[in-house]
């Protein structure tokens, strides 16, 4: 089967400093992938790097065949690649709905806004009852849900999630999981994550990434299993 | 003189509340200041009082002419003098007070030093309540003011293009990443801001007449309505601008005419004193 996202040797500088070298990932249709790594191992530049926030130094990236780079954001959004992005960032003053109908602001997703956000809102129900409030005023959980449907609501191929679990309860983190695992197979998504073992639990391959280089990589079950990554990020 | 004063004040409120809107819209979107956005609201002038004056067109069509030709030269300054500059506000700062300068003495040369004035679009004078007579063109001024910034809210509070000003002011990566483009988002919010100060600019002129130099207190006090009211907040500018033109009149009224337009300033040191945010500005964390 053809991959859907396909990275080749990219390298990637923010400014003047090299924080990637040679990172090559292949992800198929319907795939669930993790990439882990601690605190500036350079995760969230590889999802800049394929949102077109920054521009890669060498490597190629292509999404459905077509090449990333040199695209603009908003572009990338058309395709159908949508950001869960670090720290949620909801529109904290505009309303729930609001906040989900920007999601559906790509071309092709604005036809069938209506459709969208029913199924969203079954997916998380919480959002459907505090549809008219600012997003401002929910609570880091709901929050993370909203930036979840936000995303759904372009309809993407590709959902890119960026620190799922950061500054929530263990118990919600989990919630959202079980909801995200529930999506249908025709979405192929992406996780970026400290927190490794909900995300190998969670994702059936893993790449992990230290100082900008991929280290590791392999069958998320095979993973966890593994002696030196339980004493490295398990604490086992 | 309380009642009439009141009503002055509400007339040239209402035009100081579309100017800064179009100064809000720009700076929450683009983080530009444009000092020419006074200068914008005297070429509209220009355009009604040339078309429906000079060339006798139809007042509404000539109002109408002179805002769609001052929102396409919006669109030409933001491609040829701010894209350029995205990233450094000092640049567009600077280019934009270059421009403002350029531009009066432009209107200096071509229309000379004497008020110009379009036609009225209505004559005579009405009794407001039974208190007092006023005259038609100003209330009639009130109510397209107020028309126009129910216009303004309706765009931004319920269309799609309302939604991503919104969504780019608060968070300008995320909207791209939600699909916005944001290049061209600036140039339709740059023309729609100078379309707002045009259109301040067919209101006011029947009634105060332009000359070169009378679009920079207007920019000035617009800016001052801008952080008076808080920024990004579109109630503010209609409260800051209701406020300022009520307190310039009264001042003018029951102080002194000398000082109108230190009153605003007054206003202005006041309330960040006691709010500095302004009144309904957000406080920064």
């Amino acid at each position: 089967m053809a991959e859907l996202l396909e990275v080749a040797h990219m390298d990637l500088f923010r400014g003047e400093t090299q924080v990637l070298w040679d990172i090559s990932l292949s992800i198929a249709p319907g795939e669930r992938v993790a990439i882990l790594g601690s605190n500036g191992a350079g995760k969230s530049s590889f999802l800049a790097a394929v949102t077109a926030g920054i521009p890669p130094a060498a490597g190629e990236i292509r999404f459905n065949g077509q090449s990333l780079v040199g695209k603009r954001p908003h572009e990338v959004t058309g395709l159908g690649i949508a950001l869960v992005p670090e720290g949620r960032r909801v529109y904290k003053d505009m309303s729930v709905r609001e906040n989900l109908e920007m999601g559906a602001f790509p071309k092709n997703a604005r036809g069938r806004l209506k459709e969208t956000l029913g199924h969203v809102v079954q997916l998380f129900p919480i959002l459907g009852q505090r549809q008219d409030q600012p997003a401002g005023t929910l609570s880091g959980g709901e929050q993370q849900m909203l930036a979840i449907g936000r995303a759904l609501m372009s309809r993407p191929r590709l959902l890119l999630v960026d620190e799922l679990s950061l500054g929530l309860a263990p118990m919600i983190t989990k919630s959202i999981y079980r909801t995200l695992s529930e999506l249908g197979s025709d979405l192929t998504i992406l996780l970026v994550e400290q927190n490794v073992e909900q995300a190998l639990n969670f994702s059936q391959r893993a790449c992990i990434l230290e100082s900008g280089r991929i280290t590791r990589s392999g069958s998320s079950a095979g993973l966890l299993q593994d002696a030196d990554i339980r004493r490295a990020y398990l604490g086992l | 003189m309380l009642a009439i004063s009141v009503m002055n004040g509400l007339v040239i409120g209402v035009i100081y509340a579309l100017a800064a809107l179009g100064v809000s819209l720009v700076v929450g979107i683009m983080n530009v200041v444009n000092f020419a956005h006074g200068e914008l609201y005297i070429l509209a002038g220009y355009f009604s009082y040339l078309f429906a004056s000079a060339l006798g067109m139809n007042f509404i069509a000539a109002m109408l002419i002179a805002l769609a030709l001052v929102f396409l030269l919006g669109i030409v300054i933001e491609v040829t003098l701010i894209r350029p500059t995205y990233g450094n506000d000092m640049y567009s700062l600077i280019l934009t007070f270059i421009l403002s300068i350029v531009l009066q003495n432009a209107y200096l040369l071509i229309f000379g030093p004497y008020p110009n004035k379009p036609p009225l679009w209505v004559k005579g004078a009405a009794d407001v309540f039974g208190l007092f007579l006023y005259g038609n063109q100003r209330l009639a001024a009130l109510i397209a003011g107020v028309a126009v910034i129910a216009v303004v809210f309706f765009i931004i509070k319920k269309t799609w293009f309302g939604r991503i000003i919104r969504a780019t002011s608060q968070d300008r990566e995320m909207a791209e990443l939600n699909g916005v483009d944001t290049t061209r988002l600036n140039m339709l919010s740059f023309g729609l801001g100078c379309a707002l100060a045009a259109a301040a600019g067919v209101i006011l002129t029947p009634v105060f007449p332009v000359t070169p130099t009378a679009g920079v207190p207007v920019a000035l006090t617009a800016f001052v309505v801008v952080v008076l009211g808080g920024m990004g907040s579109m109630w503010g500018c209609v409260v800051g601008g209701l406020l300022l033109g009520l307190v310039e009149n009264l001042g003018a009224a029951f102080i002194s005419t000398g000082y109108k337009n230190v009153f605003g300033f007054i206003i202005l040191i006041l309330v960040l004193l006691i709010r500095p945010s302004g009144l309904f500005g957000r406080a920064k964390v």
